[in-house]
């Protein structure tokens, strides 16, 4: 049956019948059976085929919800008021609501990843044809969120596609789960919000492998180059073109004109969000420099805007602010928007010709147009900026106050409060204001690096007062000096890093991967990243960064005016810093983890998603860290990560979706899993503590970081290093000993060694513990053994005898 | 405990260098002279915990000074015994790095110290302490160690007095281990620390084979097997011997049986072909058969290029681990490639036909020298013809078994099926997927019903669905 091939066929016995076929999907399990690959029970699973899993991992992690709204506003037959355990008019109560809110974000995010990955997929087939081989570097294992999830095995770019139909299938069904009358139960909805953040990472893999193949990228590149980045890099003497967005596809058209034409010193080329770090990727897997700078993320766009530097925008998709085009206006700054995703009502110019376009833009007929022909926009970009580097000059166009200005504006201040009331950090406006009076704008310098000009201030301000611009201007000098360097994203981990690192791993050298991923908003900066990495990576634990983390980690420096791209090497290694690359690379991560369980344990990958998962869970200590906002897209990769039992842990503003997924240490029967080898029931520590949760404070962070490192699997020296680290973390930043240390120790090797004996004699004193003091030994009290050969799972059927 | 000294001690310090601006003096080094020994002692040799200064302490030393050092640690208690002294000796390192604003590198007499400004601002005025700490790490790390006690000397003539000696320790220990192999002892240690990750794996540890991770030797794991006997390190007796040139032993074959819960009854040791080691994930170099020349390559993780077999190491390494028993590849240690019983169950060294050029740089002065030249690198040979070619004009030993099989088969091309002794082993196990042939077939013929003739038709389909039955 499957034996048939695409293409036109003819056959012997039919006289003169031809026989085309354009496409063959299902075949999943016929094809990795050619390639002699066993599949797994759920390939392409739909929505209850991974519910059982999703429900293990739910009844150890609750679902909490604290909303801020009580109200549903879905339907017209509300709005109805959920509150104090009503029902709406549709039936739906709050549990059942809230999920249902965080399915759509997550959904959503998860539509932005595959609509981005059809779109660069569709674009590089037809420039490199169905055929073209997915080449990402040296690994065995090239698509491990796709062939674990859908079991199959890309090896060309058209093998992609039916992953994204998958994809797509899969994310229509749950978006009609959101209409009125569908899912009832919260818990089923929480399902379903797994489901989708598992389904993102195969989007994202998917648009990843795709532009690595085919563009040029790093391919598992541990020497990736550095790249400048901040607005301080930028030489505003030379016409400036800046893309914003997320979609690399028609940039690379402009990056290729710059460069046929020799245009490259003659212009800045800049970009703002993971577009940025893209363009930093593109041709440079052969060791070629670079051909674009970083701006930085979605919290300079407004900011950079508004310098009034950029000669042209050229924007794609996602995490485009939506004033792009009413601001760059009030600035002579023509906008070019190149996706059908975001068009601003602009015309589309697409068939006309490079010159009239530009004709018309240089001489504001209208204010941008729309170019969905890449190679129209790849002439028209370049050569538009350049033309309107001359006439913006000549126009003598201001952009910020000047000094009398702006004391003349503080002046105009007050002290209502409204802006402070809407600032997302509650930052200190007013204060600024009223020095600015007397000429001390210092105050407000020392909001630059805090902002992350979202401009509601100037929206809420009764007064018209420009106050990011005032922010803006105060900090020209600080702005000059904003340039930081940033590894170029590397793409995956290949498997033979993996399996270097392995050792390591096992040794309890690196006692755990952090990944610091989403998007700006740090309540204290960059600081914080820059704090939460160096403390972590000083400790040898890898640091994975990405997107909007991976470039603010690189504006902040430390006094000797290093990054810590700059500070430490970025192999898979430990104590090493990695940058995967833009918001797509974040599957990369999850990659690892799925590669780590393929590569040590032999486990079969294909279609065989909750085995992976359990292995994950178990055994590999990873935690991941929003500290930032946490964009829909962020909130889809923090829940494909928890399908797989990797925790999360949201800074202030991240928790403002209100839900987490917390464990309760203190159930003790929630803390037991099957031993694979016999299917007894043995017991494991409250670690990973939670699947979702807040941490208010670094301080809190930190030592929560290395707490959720430990698995049930660790061996005593990967635990007793962890241990460390958790102790000394607390001790360090919250100023005490943890409470609960003492349940992670399972014998006396497990115990710090610089401490052992203070801690045996704890143990003793407060614990009831009997220890043999002679041999230093632990001879009763903990309440689970060491047993290193010991096969933690979740699963029953993965037990030995049970199938 | 730890807060009685003047100090932090933590694993986090371990990566820290101290830089010539930040050193308040350095000891040892290239340009002075130092050690460390440990030596096994009896009990009644030892004062526990007893520190000996010969020298000036760090207090009299000028900031920005050199002086040399040499540290000495006797250690005493029931199973303490000189196999052991090289497995404390390395701790030493690794502790004194352990120590804020303390910098050890390299060991035995190319040890290379310093002690950092700010370290001694907060206190760390003496050696006294920091001896302390290490003896106090070494103890809970070791508890065999009943007793220890330390000699510090800072003074050049004492310590060349001294090195001598300590240099005679290192030449009989450094003996001691290349002239003791598996014929020597009635042990062998299991490790199972991999399990945490591999949890089927089982590494056996002789004195002629480490650990596929290169990590732990055997005197590793005779040191952890007396610290806990039912540790993840543990001893496995040898039992008698069954066949000595692979390395087969029933004490061996014993423990395979029960720590891989009967999945395997056979290990041996130097084989490759024949019930081989099992492989974890983080072998260090994974070796292939190649069956066009019935040689064996080998492959390590730092060459991203092909391999002649046309695949690269990630795509073999994939069907190599898992704690699997893969007839046709077999992960191991680099170090493995120093045993002298490396492989001797298939021909050792004579087997060998191919390995990266970096691979064999880094150990071409232990191979037999008789055969460093003819085995390939990269260099020479990119597939199995320029191989082939190439083992020819070297006569390479491997040779000799093309003569024999030639006789016996004189028709048959592929050789492997004869070359390969163990059942269940099939080329295309490490062909590459796509390498075997998938022609369309269609094939005429229902299993009755209607039959429909279609004649001058024209078909378009533009999508097939194929579904798994439930």
């Amino acid at each position: 049956m499957s034996d048939i091939p695409t293409g036109h066929i003819s056959i012997e016995e039919l006289e003169n019948v031809q026989i085309t076929i354009g496409k063959i999907v299902g075949a999943v399990e016929k094809k990795a059976k050619e390639e002699g690959v066993e599949v797994g029970p759920t390939p392409k699973p739909g929505i209850s085929a991974l519910r059982e899993w999703d429900y293990k991992l739910l009844a150890r992690y609750h679902p909490v919800y604290t909303p801020v709204c009580d109200q549903c506003c879905y339907c017209t037959f509300g709005k109805c008021d959920l509150g104090g355990n009503k029902e709406g008019a549709c039936g739906i109560n709050m549990e059942a609501h809230q999920a249902r809110e965080t399915l759509l974000r997550v959904i959503t995010g998860a539509a932005a990843h595959a609509g981005h990955g059809r779109h660069i997929l569709h674009h590089l087939i037809h420039l490199y044809g169905r055929d073209k081989l997915i080449d990402v570097g040296p690994s065995n294992l090239l698509a491990p969120n796709t062939q674990a999830v859908t079991g199959i095995n890309p090896e060309t770019l058209g093998d992609l596609e039916e992953v994204m139909d998958y994809v797509e299938e899969q994310l229509t069904q749950l978006l009609a789960t959101i209409h009125a009358g569908q899912e009832g139960a919260a818990i089923d909805f929480e399902s379903k919000i797994l489901h989708g953040g598992m389904l993102d990472h195969v989007g994202m893999e998917v648009s990843d492998l795709a532009q690595i193949s085919c563009l040029g990228m790093p391919k598992s590149d541990p020497e990736a180059p550095l790249v400048e980045i901040g607005m301080g890099c930028i030489d505003s003497s030379k016409p400036v073109l800046v893309v914003i967005g997320h979609n690399v596809a028609g940039v690379t058209n402009i990056m290729d004109y710059i460069h046929e034409h020799d245009l490259g010193d003659k212009m800045e080329l800049a970009g703002l969000c993971c577009t940025a770090i893209d363009m930093t990727r593109y041709q440079t897997d052969q060791g070629q420099k670079p051909q674009a700078k970083i701006i930085g993320t979605l919290a300079k766009e407004l900011k950079m805007i508004r310098s009034g530097v950029p000669d042209v925008i050229v924007v794609d998709e996602q995490c485009v602010r939506a004033d792009v085009l009413d601001e760059a206006k009030k600035l002579s700054i023509p906008v070019i928007t190149t996706n059908e995703k975001i068009m601003y009502g602009l015309r589309n110019r697409s068939k006309d010709s490079a010159a009239d376009i530009i004709e018309d833009l240089s001489t504001f007929k209208e204010p941008g147009a729309l170019i969905l022909d890449f190679d129209v926009l790849g002439e028209v970009a370049p050569e538009l900026a350049i033309k309107m580097s001359k006439i913006r000059e000549e126009m003598g166009i201001k952009a910020l106050p000047s000094e009398e200005e702006l004391q003349e504006l503080s002046a105009k201040c007050v002290q209502c409060g409204a802006c402070e009331m809407d600032c997302p950090d509650n930052l200190p406006i007013m204060a600024a204001m009223k020095a600015g009076v007397d000429k001390d704008f210092s105050k407000f310098e020392y909001l630059h690096d805090k902002c992350i000009a979202c401009g509601r201030c100037d929206q809420a301000c009764p007064k018209d007062i420009p106050i990011l611009n005032m922010i803006e201007k105060s900090s020209q000098k600080l702005i000059r000096e904003e340039k930081g360097l940033m590894r170029a994203g590397r793409g995956q981990i290949s498997d033979p890093e993996i399996r270097e690192e392995g050792v390591n791993l096992v040794m309890g050298t690196t006692p755990g991967i952090i990944a610091m991923v989403g998007c700006s908003n740090y309540p204290n900066g960059t600081k914080d990243l820059y704090l939460v990495a160096d403390e972590m990576l000083k400790r040898n634990y890898i640091v994975v960064m990405s997107g909007c983390s991976a470039m603010d980690l690189g504006m902040y420096k430390n006094e000797d005016g290093q990054t810590l791209y700059e500070k430490y090497p970025s192999k898979f290694l430990a104590g090493n810093l990695i940058n995967v690359g833009s918001c797509v690379s974040n599957s990369h991560i999850t990659g690892t983890a799925i590669k780590v369980a393929a590569i040590f344990a032999q486990r079969k990958v294909s279609g065989n998603y909750e085995e992976i998962a359990d292995y994950i869970t178990n055994r590999i200590g990873a935690v991941g860290v929003a500290w930032g906002a946490y964009s829909q897209k962020a909130a889809s990769i923090a829940s494909g990560c928890n399908r797989l039992g990797i925790p999360v842990v949201v800074g202030p503003h991240g928790s403002k979706y209100r839900r987490a997924l917390i464990g309760k240490p203190y159930q003790e029967e929630d803390w037991k899993v099957y031993d694979a080898r016999d299917g007894s029931e043995m017991p494991i520590p409250a670690s990973p503590e939670f699947l979702l949760t807040t941490a208010e404070s670094i301080e809190e962070l930190l030592p929560m970081l290395a707490k959720n490192c430990i698995r049930p699997s660790d061996n005593n020296m990967g635990r007793m290093i962890k241990l460390t680290h958790y102790m000394e973390l607390s001790q360090k930043y919250l100023g005490h000993m943890p409470e609960d240390w003492y349940k992670f120790v399972r014998m006396e090797t497990d115990l710090p060694l610089a401490k052992r004996e203070e801690l045996l004699k704890i143990l003793e004193k407060d614990h009831g513990w009997e220890i043999d003091w002679k041999r230093k030994k632990i001879l009763s009290g903990p309440t689970m053994k060491s047993d290193v050969s010991a096969q933690p799972t979740n699963v029953k059927r993965l037990c030995k005898g049970e199938c | 405990m730890a807060d009685e000294f003047p100090f932090e001690i933590s694993p986090m310090f371990e990566g820290e260098r101290i830089r010539k601006d930040n050193m308040y003096v350095e000891l040892a080094g290239p340009k002075s002279k130092g050690f460390e020994l440990v030596r096994a002692a009896d009990m009644d040799d030892v004062v526990d915990d007893k520190f000996t200064l010969i020298g000036p302490d760090l207090a009299d030393m000028e900031e920005g000074s050199r002086y040399p050092i040499a540290m000495i640690y006797k250690i005493a208690g029931e199973l303490v015994e000189a196999d052991l002294e090289s497995i404390v000796e390395r701790r030493n390192h690794e502790f004194q790095n352990y120590i804020q604003g303390f910098m050890h590198l390299n060991q035995r007499d190319d040890v290379w110290l310093r002690v950092g400004k700010d370290a001694v601002k907060k206190g760390m005025t003496s050696f006294e302490p920091v001896a302390k700490a290490i003896m106090m790490l070494f103890k809970n790390e070791l508890p065999f160690i009943e007793k220890v006690e330390a000699v510090y000397i800072t003074d050049m003539a004492e310590i060349e007095k001294e090195i001598e000696n300590a240099k005679a320790v290192y030449k009989a220990r450094d003996e001691r281990t290349r002239d003791l192999h598996d014929e020597d002892v009635d042990t062998f240690y299991g490790c199972t620390l991999c399990a945490s990750f591999a949890p089927t794996n089982v590494c056996v540890v002789t004195p002629d084979r480490i650990s596929l991770c290169g990590a732990i030797n055997w005197f590793d794991g005779r040191a952890a097997a007396k610290v806990d006997p039912d540790g993840p390190q543990f001893a496995i007796p040898k039992g008698e011997v069954i066949d000595a040139e692979s390395g087969e032993y029933t004490g061996v074959n014993e423990a395979a049986k029960r720590l891989s819960s009967g999945e395997y009854d056979r290990i041996k040791l130097h084989s490759f072909f024949e019930y081989p080691h099992t492989s974890c994930g983080c072998f260090e170099v994974v070796g292939f058969y190649i069956p066009e020349v019935d040689g064996i390559g080998w492959v390590d993780r730092d060459f991203a290029g092909t391999a002649p077999n046309g695949l690269q190491f990630s795509t073999m390494a994939g069907q190599t681990g898992g704690g699997k028993q893969v007839v046709g590849f077999l992960g191991v240690g680099v170090n493995y490639f120093r045993s002298p019983k490396f492989i001797q169950a298939d021909g050792g060294w004579d087997r060998v036909v191919w390995m990266p050029k970096m691979l064999k740089d880094k150990i071409v002065n232990d191979m037999p020298e008789g055969i460093r030249d003819m085995v390939a690198t990269d260099e020479d040979a990119a597939d199995v013809e320029s191989l082939r070619n190439f083992l020819k004009e070297k006569n390479h030993p491997i040779l000799a078994r093309w003569v024999e099989e030639e006789e016996e088969a004189p028709e048959e091309e592929e050789a492997p099926a004869k070359a390969v002794p163990q059942a269940g082993f099939s080329a295309p196990q490490m062909m590459p997927s796509n390498f075997m042939p998938s022609m369309p077939m269609m094939s005429g013929g229902g299993s009755g019903g209607v039959r429909i003739i279609l004649k001058n038709a024209k078909v378009s389909i533009e999508k097939v669905i194929i579904k798994k039955q439930d």
